[in-house]
């Protein structure tokens, strides 16, 4: 008996231990339940292993894709390169169309909120070779029928007249230039005075009265003596001011970057342009309101009682020469007049 | 049938292996079998387990000894697994080791070729225990027989014969 039990006892384990299986796996099926011991300990005992292997493989990937294998990498670098400076110039493109377009909706705009004064939209095509003149051509002539003395600006402001017209371009004098110069007044206090040119970046203000209080920042328009720019069009803001002989020296920030001109409008009228300021918090261009015309009356200075009152304008010897029909009588004469520049006023030699 | 106690016969060489070999080998296989599995399809070209259980049983030619290291790594693989319960791979290689055991001491073990067929013949046996386990305990649809099993089984006894030579060398100087 013991003799038979011997030889069978490997047939009889083996039959014991797959019979327990079979037991475990039924247990698991009836019950659906999970023999989570085993589970648990195949996972314990071999999770920390994986991990380190994995963390090992990793390495070793690491360093050979990172400093073994890189028969491809000169020419993937290569390649790369060579697509990286495509994007960029296709990035460059594609910004400076997104700016363009910006630029010309905002000079749309601007030309559709005012439908009573033709303007017409020209690109900067050029500027002065002469580094002391502040000029720029347009790609506007003649057969646009741009004519001398028009005003140029942009939705932010003035920028200049146009001062040579060609068949097919026309010049124009920035404000800043030497020989520019626009009819100012300040906003707040109506004072008057005039924009004019020092062939810096900056322009200045003049024929502003010592006793005047100007405060940094006011807002300086144009008062349309000049017959060139419409009538409260923004010239700029106070940068600084001191007093001086015999008129206060003030420098003027203009509202329109003239270093970076690209599109402009020409206003083919002298009819004014109603702007309202817009909400400091919004620090973009100035909102258009409905544009009030300027009528004759105005612009000989019969303006309403009110405002006659506010408005002290430059005596008509201060204004610019072309300027026929000056602002109303002097309210605060300087001491000693100085002559204004002549390329503020419309140039009928030309 | 199959004489489970040749181990006693005088003219069969038992190899012995260095000690923790057997131990460390099948958990390396079960090791790298999780790992092959990252790899999807290369896991189930090759089923290192069961290449080890094989091995061992053929060399130790012990069928208790080989009965309990398949059941150990099976009830492990059983375990890494997610789906399938434990036991499904217990009861295959229990089966494989202790055949293979029993097998080992009657027909040369150590010629390339035989060593290629056996495993070629136990990747079938191990995959017919597998499917009659799903099949009549489960329940659950599988076949014993299909052309990418055998595609499976060839290479595994392709790779099995570099296996075997290479795990060779664990075997302590008779």
């Amino acid at each position: 008996m013991l003799d038979v039990y011997s030889r069978h006892r490997p047939y009889a384990l083996l039959a014991a231990v797959v019979l327990i299986q079979v037991l475990m796996l039924a247990f698991q099926i009836k019950r659906e339940h999970d023999v989570r011991l085993i589970r648990f300990w195949a996972v314990q005992l071999m999770t920390p292993v994986e991990r380190a292997g994995s963390w090992m493989t990793s390495k070793v990937d690491g360093v050979w894709s990172g400093y073994i294998d890189l028969r491809s990498t000169h020419a993937e670098d290569q390649r790369l390169k060579s697509e990286l400076d495509e994007l960029r110039i296709r990035n460059h493109e594609l910004e400076t169309q997104a700016g363009e377009a910006q630029r010309l909706e905002t000079l749309l705009n601007f030309r559709d909120a005012h439908p009573e004064a033709p303007m017409l939209a020209a690109q900067v095509i050029g500027a002065s070779a002469d580094p002391t003149s502040h000029t720029l051509f347009l790609n506007r002539g003649e057969h646009d029928h741009v004519r001398r003395n028009q005003a140029v600006i942009t939705p932010d402001g003035v920028v200049g007249k146009i001062v040579e017209v060609f068949p097919s371009a026309s010049q124009v004098l920035l404000i800043n230039d030497k020989d520019g110069a626009a009819g100012a007044l300040f906003e707040t206090s109506r004072t008057q005075g005039i924009v004019k040119g020092t062939g810096d970046s900056d322009p200045v203000m003049d024929y502003v009265s010592n006793d005047e209080k100007v405060q940094s920042g006011e807002s300086i328009v144009t008062s349309g003596l000049d017959r060139i720019f419409p009538k409260g069009f923004p010239i700029g803001t106070v940068e600084s001011a001191k007093p001086g002989n015999p008129f206060q020296s003030i420098k003027v920030k203009t509202a329109v970057r003239l270093d970076r001109l690209e599109d402009v409008l020409i206003l083919l009228t002298t009819q004014d342009i109603a702007v309202k300021k817009q909400a400091p918090e919004t620090g973009s261009a100035p909102q258009v309101s409905a544009p009030v015309p300027q009528t004759e009356a105005a612009r000989r200075g019969e303006t309403s009682g009110a405002k006659k009152e506010e408005t002290r304008s430059v005596p008509a010897h201060k204004v610019p020469p072309a300027m026929e029909n000056p602002a109303p009588p002097a309210t605060n004469p300087p001491a000693n007049p100085a002559p204004a520049p002549a390329a503020a006023a419309p140039d009928e030699s030309h | 049938m199959l004489n489970p106690t040749t181990q006693s016969e005088p003219n069969i060489e038992v190899h012995k292996f260095y000690s923790g070999a057997i131990l460390l080998v099948a958990f390396l296989a079960l090791l790298l079998q999780a790992f092959l599995h990252k790899y999807g399809r290369l896991a189930e070209l090759l089923d290192l387990p069961l290449l080890v259980t094989v091995y061992f049983g053929l060399s130790r030619r012990n069928p208790v000894s080989g009965m309990f290291l398949g059941t150990a790594i099976g009830l492990l693989q059983d375990g890494l697994g997610h789906d399938n319960p434990i036991g499904m791979y217990g009861i295959a290689k229990t089966i494989v080791g202790f055949v293979a055991a029993s097998i080992g001491g009657r027909i040369d073990t150590e010629n390339p070729l035989s060593r290629f067929l056996l495993i070629f013949a136990f990747f079938h046996l191990h995959q017919t225990i597998l499917t009659l386990t799903q099949r009549v305990l489960l329940n659950e649809p599988a076949h014993y027989f299909t052309l990418r099993l055998l595609v499976d089984s060839l290479v595994s006894a392709a790779f099995g014969v570099l296996l075997f030579s290479l795990l060779d060398r664990l075997r302590k100087p008779s």
